[in-house]
């Protein structure tokens, strides 16, 4: 009955990401899913249920670029809720630092992240910026010092 | 005279470059209730708690502790005007303390640079600086024109208050930060049922951002709501640019402004709409300026 093992490979891998490893505490109480906007706008999405197939180790389930975990808002109301400290939406973070590192980001998440690689901004400057800017009598925009981000991220 | 508050201002991207609106408002606003701003350079983008986190943790960790290190450098604190950048700073922060094995492997990508983060700065949204350290009773006294019969409708948005554990700013169920901010300049904080909802803006859907900022404003429009005020450029991109979104979707049109606290403070201190930049806003608040300068009989806040 190979569907009834356990994928622990794919649960040390986790538990070595910054966030991952709290899923080891879920108990499947389910008081993320009352209060995870996500769920009550897409009955697809469960944390809980996230939370069990990461117990299981169903690494094909949660890791890709259409995964359901691309479906949290990112609002922390789990993490404020569980009462295991697993903070659900951590763990589901570090699922995607994974789809990161197995080559299946979206491609807007990996487009965006990487104009803050390129440029140390998320929001490119252009010439009408600055206009705008200089309407309301603010300085113009200088270039931050992305080298530093290139040294510190190679 | 009470004494100054300085600190430094950490922009992010999104106010310096999408909406200036809000960063004029706060040069603007802060200056007449005693708060320096030093402006110091080199931070970078913050960098941004949904995306740039999702695809490298680390990275993620080391771009915001290289912001840190600039304050901590400088010896001043930071205040944040978007809640974004107050998530990341902040959780940072948390993680580092929380993590010596963790600051151990920034610390060490950090020495690229020439930096090294210590731990000491703090960090603090623009609208706690205001009610921890200058105090609600400052923010009152700079009132020239009070905002009187406006009901507001709160957006407080995820990131300020959640998780508490991180944040420490208010419960997170029963907040009170933004209502007493909101009657400090006179006007009315109405409670809406959606109040705490999210504007669904870090999930990656072409519906559920829609559905939920659509139940957001007939929550609002339910409970007569003026105007909606909130703390985070994010959450405004969601509901004014959202607001033509929702109409074309939806066939539905709310008309609802949507204003960013210190341009409400900068319109109580007697500023005009163009000086904090209103004017650049895709919903018009001419109805709020309708109420505001009608004559009323009403005692000034001192
Ligand atoms: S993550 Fe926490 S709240 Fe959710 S089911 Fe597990 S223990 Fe319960
Ligand atoms: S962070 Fe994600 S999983 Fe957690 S409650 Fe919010 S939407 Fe749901």
């Amino acid at each position: 009955m190979s569907d009834k093992k356990l994928d622990f490979d794919f649960r040390e891998r986790l538990n070595k990401i910054s966030g991952g490893s709290h899923h080891n505490y879920c108990y499947q109480c389910g008081s993320c899913v009352a209060i995870c906007p996500a769920a009550r706008f897409n009955e697809d999405f469960n944390p809980r249920d996230i939370l069990l197939k990461t117990l299981l180790g169903k690494k094909e389930e949660l890791i890709g670029e259409n995964s359901i975990i691309w479906k949290c808002t990112n609002c922390y109301s789990c993490y404020e809720r569980c009462p295991q400290d697993v903070r659900p939406i951590e763990v589901i973070i570090a699922l995607k630092n994974i789809c990161r590192e197995d080559g299946v980001l979206p491609e807007t998440v990996d487009k965006f992240s990487e104009t803050i690689s390129q440029t140390g901004r998320s929001v490119v400057v252009n010439p009408t910026v600055n206009r705008r800017r200089s309407s309301l009598g603010l300085p113009e925009l200088q270039n931050v010092p992305v080298d530093d981000i290139k040294k510190m991220l190679e | 005279m009470a004494e100054k508050i300085r600190v430094t201002p950490f922009w992010g991207c999104m106010i310096p470059v999408k909406y200036p609106q809000m960063e004029l408002s706060v040069r603007k606003t802060m200056e007449p209730i005693g708060v320096e701003l030093v402006d110091l350079e080199g931070f970078t983008c913050c960098p941004d708690p949904i995306y740039f986190k999702a695809r490298d943790k680390i990275e993620w960790l080391t771009i915001a502790a290289r912001n840190l290190c600039i304050a901590e450098e400088a010896g001043l604190d930071i205040i944040t005007m978007c809640s974004g950048c107050t998530s990341t700073l902040l959780e940072v922060r948390f993680l580092l303390a929380e993590d010596q094995e963790l600051k151990d492997k920034v610390n060490e990508k950090l020495k690229k640079v020439g930096k090294e983060y210590k731990g000491k700065v703090k960090v603090k949204h623009i609208v706690v600086m205001m009610r921890d350290d200058l105090g609600i009773e400052r923010v009152k006294a700079s009132v020239k024109r009070p905002l009187t019969g406006i009901n507001v409708g709160i957006h407080y948005g995820c990131h300020l208050l959640k998780p508490s554990q991180i944040m420490g700013i208010d419960d997170a169920d029963y907040p009170s930060i933004l209502e007493n901010l909101i009657q400090a300049i006179g006007a009315n904080p109405l409670t809406h049922t959606e109040k705490l909802l999210c504007c669904g803006k870090g999930c990656i859907d072409d519906e559920m951002p829609i559905d939920m900022t659509y139940e957001i404003f007939a929550s609002m429009e339910e409970a007569n709501v003026d105007c909606m005020g909130l703390i985070c450029p994010t959450c405004f991109n969601s509901f004014d640019m959202g607001q033509i979104i929702i109409a074309r979707k939806k066939e539905r049109e709310f008309k609802m402004p949507v204003i960013y606290y210190c341009q409400m403070l900068g319109l109580a201190q007697g500023l005009k709409p163009e000086e904090v930049g209103l004017h650049m806003h895709r919903i018009k608040i001419d109805k709020i300026m309708e109420m505001i300068s009608k004559p009323k009989k009403v005692n000034v806040a001192v």
